[in-house]
């Protein structure tokens, strides 16, 4: 996925950002010991919100450790293990994911990216069919999420249309964290579902423009009018961000409830300042301040 | 019953006052309007019930009488409200109020085009705002009101929508001010100013400067 799930640091306790540190750090760990080094590339905020929303409604037995960082031996870190699946699922959904991004890869991108994706894959195989086979649903919901995704933008859908597949994948994925709680079940299921859809209009609201610049499909250009090859006025992009900012905050208006019916324990208040403070956040940075747009833009200088 | 405080996340030594605010604000957070289109209907009954036990318990406990105000039946936009006007698609109505999207969906898209009034777009938007699909969902209802400016149901539910995309109920809302209204910077300046203003016309508002 892509990075846009994560607290904002701001409105965070010492102790909450400590804490969020600690599951994250755990994370790749995990990802390094259960399926090698290159997984651990995989790491991403998004799949450590998955791990953190996973301790919350598992409630398996946590502890505190301190050690060393994995990938620099000369920091001191935290780590919070758990006795149950959480970890390993995510670290497995995590790589499942990856691999997924990298087929998708290797069929669109220019020659060296897709010999880097060749490359990638092979080196991942086994690990991700050791993956596949601990959390078979998981990787069932991959493999729909990108079968999904594909025939929604070759049948040129509408932005609803297009979310769909992301919205379904992190619903079945986040309801399959209850235990046998129907009630919890329902609310994760459509707590995810709405994530799914706010981090597709993300990503799509992010690429727009370059999408527009090399051609590539993106659903917000029909919706908007925006033509690809023709440069992007100033008054185009005020508009294209007034309006995947109203759509982003339709979906957090919506996933706001069943957070609140969710019982979450003591990383509740991670959680909610991820919804709540943290989403809106990442609207303001990259449709607002355009944070991605200047990064690009430098690199280019 | 577990712990009635324990429910409003109040100690039992707290206020009748801080008990008040700790109901008010659940029942805000649990409210049933919020929940009207949402599967997680039953569920946000339950803590409001839950929380009005709670709360009733513990007045009953420290007054012997049951609590005043609190928050009665739901009011505002609840759709689908029958009799209101003489529907055409009554059964869609039904299938919709029973939860039974696909059902209703189903009976919508067989309608023939030609047939598709202001009523059409209003329950075709509402069944693509119960399953998630917002963005259809906001230009079926903006239609809905455009083909009958007139009809408050309608109305209600374009002006929810664009409520939820403002930002007032959570995401990013680009009009509102970061820092607030006024600050203690903002007092100490205006303060400053209008000493400057007295001064200007002989008066003095701070002796000291």
């Amino acid at each position: 996925m892509f990075g846009y799930v994560r607290p904002y640091k701001s409105e965070m306790l010492v102790r909450e950002f400590e804490q969020y540190k600690a599951v994250y750090c755990e994370l790749c760990r995990v990802l390094g010991r259960e399926y090698g080094l290159l997984a651990r590339l995989s790491l991403s905020y998004d799949l450590t919100f998955y791990a953190l929303l996973s301790l919350c409604v598992d409630g398996a037995a946590l502890s505190q450790h301190q050690g060393r960082c994995v990938v620099n031996p000369l920091k001191k870190c935290t780590f919070i293990r758990s006795e149950g699946e959480d970890y390993r699922r995510a670290a497995g959904f995590s790589l499942l994911l990856m691999r997924q991004k990298l087929l998708d890869d290797r069929a669109d991108e220019g020659f060296w990216k897709r010999l880097g994706c060749r490359i990638a894959l092979g080196l991942t195989g086994r690990k991700a069919r050791k993956a596949a086979g601990q959390y078979p649903e998981l990787a069932a919901l991959a493999e729909a999420f990108t079968r999904g995704q594909a025939q929604a933008e070759a049948e040129g859908q509408g932005p609803d249309g297009c979310a769909e597949p992301t919205a379904v994948l992190l619903r079945e994925a986040f309801a399959g964290l209850s235990g046998c709680d129907g009630g919890q079940r329902t609310a994760l299921g459509e707590f995810g579902y709405f994530l799914g859809r706010w981090v597709y209009l993300m990503d799509a609201a992010d690429d727009l423009e370059e999408d527009l610049r090399r051609g590539r499909f993106n659903p917000l250009a029909a919706k908007l009018g925006l033509e690809s090859g023709r440069a992007l006025t100033e008054a185009d992009r005020d508009r294209a961000a007034a309006y995947c900012n109203e759509a982003l905050n339709a979906n957090v208006a919506r996933m706001i409830l069943p957070v609140n019916l969710l019982e979450l324990g003591p990383f509740g208040p991670i959680v909610e300042n991820v919804v709540k403070k943290g989403l809106p956040e990442v609207q303001r940075e990259i449709l607002f301040l355009r944070v991605h747009e200047k990064r690009r833009g430098a690199r280019k200088l | 019953m577990s712990d009635p405080y324990k429910v409003l996340g109040v100690s039992p030594s707290a206020t009748d006052e801080e008990i008040k605010e700790a109901y008010r604000n659940l029942a805000k957070k649990y409210h049933p309007d919020q929940y009207a289109d949402s599967p997680l209907k039953d569920l946000a009954d339950e803590k409001m019930k839950e929380i009005n036990e709670a709360y009733d318990a513990i007045n009953d406990q420290r007054r012997g009488r049951g609590p005043q105000g609190g928050y009665g039946s739901p009011g505002g936009w609840n759709g689908y409200a029958s009799g209101q006007n003489r529907s055409g698609f009554g059964d869609v109505r039904n299938l919709i109020m029973t939860g039974r999207i696909a059902d209703a969906e189903q009976i919508l898209n067989g309608v023939p085009p030609e047939r598709r009034n202001a009523e059409w777009y209003f329950l075709k938007g509402s069944v693509l705002y119960r399953r998630g699909w917002l963005e259809e969902a906001k230009d079926h209802f903006s239609r809905a009101c455009q083909m009958d400016p007139g009809n408050g149901e309608y109305s209600a539910a374009l002006n929810q929508a664009m409520n939820q995309r403002s930002g007032v109920y959570g995401g990013y809302n680009p009009n509102a001010s970061a820092m607030g209204g006024c600050n203690a910077c903002d007092m100490c300046s205006s303060l400053m100013c209008a000493d400057c203003c007295c001064e200007c016309m002989g008066g003095d508002l701070i002796p000291c400067c």
